[in-house]
């Protein structure tokens, strides 16, 4: 077994039929690129100079053996993909982890008096919650902030998004869809920043006028996001209402059945899943929106009380980050990046999550299952 | 009763009887109370008008839905578009008259727009009701189910809840537990109201005693304007202003999906039709939601990006010039056959041109009068924490000054635009024996002075001494010059000359090889010309004026002549020939934008201006458009703009761009072409949606923790590149790949057969195929990084009114220590837009809204222009894949 294993790597680097000698050039090109990217690493201050050799090396080699050195190139460029994935992970939890074992469960500090789930048997529970200089850091406003914010949003995005995908993919002429499909993706391209900046200007007076409220609050952020988190379900769910077969709607159509009711009964079960996967990265987006939220609510940090209290408002986890990194010391960062840590698993389970729904879902309409 | 299917087809018209039309009006009074819901949730009016004012407001929207029926209707009549459809007709004649009645009555009765709303509920839910019973008692013809059916049941029951607990919460209170009772007494009485009775009960009772009730709540004021709900569990609470928009935007969806299914006689038709109208008001929604977005911030914004705009008259033609031959393309596409269609369309052909050519006629104007065109306005500034305004316009003025890059920029659009609807002229007309030895040496002195230029500019124009520049490439340049124009000279003067006899058509047709060797060959020359003149250090001029320009000028003016004389001699040439002096029409035109282009580079590369005829090509044209041109002018009388922020976002997306590119185009490569399906592609795929997924903060922290310590330790405009080239990644990644898999097998095939190597295959045949779709994948993804904010303020930082452009290129410096080379510019601090906004909002009261709004402005255009390009491109790529 185990002599298989130069061989197949060697298969994988150079190909099938590889000319003699490229061997070589390609090992001598993969070791500098190694090297670059140790002494990257480790010593930044060489790393230039050795990418330098190593674009030397492969530009000899793209002369002498063009093919293997290209194969090696998208090779690298695939694993280097996998290395930034990799990195991410391994320096966000290798930075979070001081955090981690300094505080443990005083990341989840409950404001005292008051009522969370019950869970104050298990949770420590203190009047001070939130307190750099008393190194008393607590994450679960922020995280109670990002449900709720979630929430709000979800609940605007998920109705209208269904039927904005309805319309699109089962309702709208084949004209209406080539002017209604950029314009989702156009409203997907308006930056957040400048979605928060409507709200900083704009909105947060409208809720003092409307909502009786002093400034900021969740039920804005929400309404702000689900808006943001539109396009994304929309064209998701679009895109499987529109994966399934024709042949099905078609047969519903030919015993007699209305639009609406090859809608109801075959398009939408059929594209259930994909449906629920477009409303899952919804909420992905949701929780990992920033600058809108950052930008409606300023950077205060509280419970909301009682917990449904959509008017008051706190820092989410991402606007956190955002918010506080630049004035943050030490020990304040660590924690910012355990709020990292958090974001960084949770959506990406929904991402993995919605991917592998939809893939089971074409799949299944494919009929291989 | 219903015309059934009748929506296009008039053979199946038939007459509407009063339910009909009564329903018609009902939808109509429902989509007009969605748009009222809508108009007064954001406040453009007020809950609290009456009087005139409300009257005023009416007649307005009369006038809009008199104005959007009656083209309509008038077109319609014409026999121009298909009307047909009775609901349509139903629906627009109701809306007017539903208007003219509102109008009328809130002329009549003293009443605020809030009664108005809650007694437009209430007379939807009474139309509802009698429309049910009427059906009901047999009184209209219709096909009901036997029941509403569980769908519509289970909504009602849960509205039901709801109400129910509002209802039972304000009698009894929310502190006794009775308001539950109530809730759920309600929620199942509407739902057994909804499944239980037959069809057209089950769902138009229901219905009227909801929407009734929130009529009746705000007709009576229950809820009034003034009306405040303020828990004191809540830090905040609801206000009339809020809650009656949102009562109507939902009652009047309610009836609307109820009279619609009325309308439809019930049944599977009913259900179908209510159910579209609410899909479509939905959509309607969100397309305006959208729009609401992108005007909004262009009317805040654009006042104070435009302050200060000027451009002299000549210049605006120069710009005015593309836009003139794409309308020119345009106007010249077929209009269809249909007389009165194509007399329609037509006419929507030639706006556009007439259009262009108004604003020129203007623009020309300015220059023939002398005395400038402003159109002023206000902007307003921030002075010491105050709003100040200031006043200023966007003016044409007779400046004779056009810039040498605009002008380059404008031909050279032209140039490729005109350069790509040439085909050839091979093989036509004559071909003498000296076409030959002219073609070799053109392309010899182009050789030779691509060789002088390369020393000059490796060794300086003086090499070891020898004045060799000022000599040599003097000698070089004029000849240079003198034989293109020579060569364009005598491409024009051959085939007008002609030989005894010879119409001007043939001559153009005998002689084509000579215009085309004579024109593209001065082209060529003076391209090298251009490009070893500022190497060499020289700038010949013939008495007052360059000898360069003058050529080009010439050239120009030739290649117009060949143009204009080949467009005259088609009018009245046989089919063939048309099309030979088409093309030469076509290539004169193309020449003639490249001379105009070389002559702009001339100016740019030696500095000197170039006047003609009281034109003048200068280094420094008479635009100015302070808000994308200058930095932030602290203290000035004028706050200047954003340069920095613009250049630094430029060399973001630049840098980005070049980081991912190469990488996600690579990765893309190797697992479509090279790697087998496996564990290793999966591991890639869940490492691209991760890397996909991942929030931007936390992109951004992962360039504050890895990046910027092994990068100086400070935050840095390469890290800001670096973190943008990440996220950057996925999307060219994914892009890429779909792209290369639209790829035919075929294409792969037929390589393979003909005994091509995989490499090749992929270098020559894939990646050309799909690089349409790899490229609008890029555009695409730029569009989406440009505007991240979150990373940016982690990595790039967020700089205020920043006062100096960044200069990457200037920054190089070459060093003994490692890293060898550095750039103090790419590990500096930058401004950038979206970073620019942000750092208006956190300077609080400091920060000037107004700048924030024309950034965000110009930030959204740059982002929208992205995804236009991206999108029309793919578009195109996609249609001609479709069709090969």
């Amino acid at each position: 077994m185990l002599e298989r294993v130069p061989a197949t790597a060697r298969k994988t680097i150079l190909g099938d039929d590889s000319e003699d000698g490229s061997l070589l050039v390609v090992a001598i090109a993969g070791l500098t690129l190694v090297a670059t990217i140790l002494t990257f690493l480790f010593t930044p201050a060489y790393a230039l100079p050795m990418l330098a050799v190593f674009v030397a090396v492969t530009a000899v080699g793209w002369v002498t053996y063009q093919a293997e050195i290209a194969r090696l190139l998208t090779l690298v460029a695939t694993v280097s993909t996998v290395l930034t994935v990799g990195f991410i992970t391994a320096f966000l939890f290798s930075s979070a982890f001081p955090a981690f074992v300094e505080h443990g469960l005083g990341l989840l500090i409950i404001p005292e008096g008051q009522w969370f789930f019950g869970l104050d048997a298990v949770l420590p529970v203190d009047e001070s919650y939130w307190n750099p200089s008393n190194d008393v850091y607590s994450l679960l406003p922020m995280m109670w902030a990002t449900v709720i914010v979630t929430v709000i949003a979800i609940a605007v995005a998920g109705p209208l998004g269904l039927f904005g995908a309805l319309f699109i993919s089962e309702v709208a002429s084949d004209r209406m869809r080539e002017f209604i499909k950029p314009g989702v993706e156009i409203l997907a391209g308006i930056p957040s920043i400048v979605y928060g900046f409507i709200g900083f200007q704009v909105l947060n007076g409208f809720i003092q006028t409307s909502f009786l409220d002093e400034g900021a609050s969740f039920l804005i952020a929400g309404i702000v996001v689900g808006i943001m988190a539109l396009p994304t379900v929309v064209s998701v769910g679009e895109d499987s209402l529109s994966s399934v077969p024709s042949s099905m709607k078609d047969g519903s159509v030919a015993i007699g059945a209305t639009q609406w009711q090859t809608m109801k009964s075959i398009s939408i079960p059929a594209a259930f899943s994909g449906i629920s996967a477009a409303i899952i990265l919804g909420i992905g987006r949701a929780v990992g929106e920033t600058m809108a939220v950052a930008a409606i609510m300023a950077a205060g940090v509280g419970l909301a009380n009682p917990l449904f209290d959509v008017f008051d408002a706190s820092a989410t986890l991402t606007s956190l980050i955002a918010t506080q990194y630049g004035s943050a010391s030490e020990s304040t960062i660590d924690v910012l990046f355990v709020a990292g840590v958090i974001l960084f698993v949770i959506v990406g389970t929904m991402s993995v999550a919605s991917q592998y729904i939809e893939q089971q879902m074409k799949k299944k309409l494919k009929g291989q299952q | 009763m219903s015309e059934g299917y009748a929506t296009e087809n008039a053979l199946v018209q038939e007459e509407s009887d009063l339910y009909d039309r009564g329903l018609d009006a009902a939808i109509a009074l429902t989509v007009v109370s969605f748009v009222l819901g809508m108009i007064t949730l954001v406040k453009v009016v007020g809950l609290a008008t009456s009087g005139g004012a409300l009257t005023n407001f009416f007649v307005t929207l009369l006038a809009v839905v008199i104005g959007g029926v009656g083209v309509v209707g008038v077109f319609s009549w014409a026999g121009v578009i298909d009307i047909t459809s009775q609901r349509v007709r139903g629906i627009a004649l109701g809306g007017i008259v539903d208007l003219v009645v509102l109008t009328a009555l809130v002329t009549v009765l003293d009443v605020t727009l809030a009664t108005v709303l809650g007694l437009l509920l209430v007379a939807q839910a009474a139309i509802v009701a009698l429309a049910g019973l009427a059906s009901r008692f047999e009184l209209v013809d219709t096909a009901p189910n036997m029941s509403a059916g569980l769908l519509a049941g289970g909504a009602f029951g849960a509205l039901g809840l709801l109400v129910g607990a509002a209802v039972g919460g304000t009698l009894v209170g929310f502190d006794s537990m009775l308001w539950i009772l109530v809730a759920l007494a309600v929620g199942a009485g509407l739902l057994i109201l909804t499944i239980l009775p037959r069809e057209d009960v089950g769902s138009t009772l229901p219905t009227a005693l909801l929407v009734g009730l929130l009529g009746l709540v705000v007709a009576t004021a229950t809820i009034g304007v003034g009306w405040e709900w303020n828990p004191n569990a809540l830090s905040g609470g609801f206000t009339g202003g809020a809650v009656i928009p949102t009562f109507v935007l939902f009652g009047s969806l309610l009836s609307n999906w109820a009279a619609a299914k009325c309308r439809a006689g019930f049944g599977a038709p009913g259900r179908q039709y209510g159910a579209f109208f609410v899909i479509n008001l939905n959509a309607f929604m969100m397309v305006s939601v959208m729009a609401t977005i992108v005007v909004f911030v262009t009317v805040k914004g654009i006042g104070y990006a435009f302050h200060g705009f000027t451009i002299g008259a000549p210049a605006a033609l120069v710009v005015l010039l593309p836009l003139l031959v794409l309308a020119v393309n345009w106007a010249r596409k077929p209009a269809g056959t249909d007389a009165w269609r194509t007399g329609a369309r037509q006419l929507v052909r030639v706006l556009p041109l007439a259009l262009v050519g108004s604003l020129a006629a203007v623009v020309a104007s300015v220059s023939i009068r002398g005395s400038a065109l402003t159109y002023p306005f206000t902007y307003t500034v921030q002075v010491n924490r105050q709003p100040k305004v200031l006043d200023t316009g966007i003016s044409v003025t007779p400046d004779p000054t056009v810039g040498a890059l605009l002008l380059t920029f404008s031909a050279l659009l032209l140039f490729a635009y005109f350069g790509r609807a040439y085909g050839t002229l091979r093989g036509v007309g004559r071909d003498p024996s000296w076409v030959d030895t002219v073609k070799q040496g053109v392309a010899l002195s182009v050789a030779a002075m691509a060789v002088l230029t390369v020393v000059f500019a490796v060794l300086s124009p003086s090499p070891f001494g020898l004045p060799l520049g000022g000599t040599v490439g003097l000698v070089v340049v004029v000849l240079g010059a003198v034989v293109a124009g020579g060569l364009s000279v005598a491409a024009v003067a051959t085939p007008l000359r002609g030989g005894a006899g010879t119409s001007l058509g043939e001559g153009l047709h005998d002689y084509a090889q000579t215009v085309v060797i004579g024109l593209s060959g001065a082209l060529a020359l003076l391209t090298a010309v251009v490009f070893l003149e500022p190497t060499a250090g020289v700038n010949p001029s013939v008495g007052p004026a360059d000898l360069v320009p003058i050529v080009a000028l010439l050239t120009a003016v030739a290649s117009v002549g060949v143009s204009v004389s080949a467009g005259h001699a088609r009018r009245s040439a046989a089919e063939l020939r048309r099309r030979v002096l088409g093309e030469e029409a076509v290539f004169g035109l193309a020449t003639a934008a490249g001379a105009l282009a070389l002559l702009g580079v001339h100016v740019a590369a030696t500095g000197a201006n170039f006047t003609v005829v009281g034109l003048t090509v200068g280094t420094k044209g008479s635009f100015s458009w302070p808000m994308t041109m200058q930095s932030y002018v602290p203290l000035g009388a004028e706050p200047g703009g954003i340069l920095p922020a613009i250049v630094g976002t430029v060399w973001l997306v630049v840098g980005a761009t070049l980081f991912a590119v190469p990488l996600g185009v690579g990765a893309a490569v190797f697992l479509t072409e090279y790697a087998e399906q496996g564990a290793f592609t999966s591991l890639v795929e869940i490492a691209t949606n991760a890397l996909w997924s991942t929030p931007s903060v936390v992109f951004g922290l992962f360039g504050a923790a890895f990046l910027i310590p092994r990068l100086g330790g400070d935050r840095s405009l390469l890290a800001g590149m670096l973190v943008l080239g990440f996220m950057l990644l996925p999307l060219v990644l994914i892009t890429s790949r779909e792209a290369i898999l639209a790829v035919p097998d075929e294409y792969r095939d037929a390589s393979a057969a003909l005994g091509v190597t995989k490499w090749e295959t992929i270098r020559s045949v894939v990646l050309p195929a799909a690089m349409p779709g790899v490229i609008t994948g890029v555009i695409l993804g730029v569009g989406r990084i440009a505007g991240e904010t979150a990373p940016l303020i982690l990595v790039l930082g967020s700089t205020l009114n920043s006062s100096e452009p960044i200069a990457v290129l200037d920054g190089f410096t070459f060093t003994a220590a490692p890293p060898f080379v550095g750039n103090p510019a790419l590990l500096a601090e930058t401004a950038s837009l979206p970073t620019q906004i942000w750092a208006v909002i956190a300077a609080g009261v400091s920060g000037s809204p107004s700048m924030g709004w024309a950034t965000a402005f110009i930030l959204l255009m740059v982002v929208l222009a992205f995804y236009a390009v991206g999108i029309v491109s793919r578009t195109f790529f996609r249609r001609k894949l479709n069709y090969e």
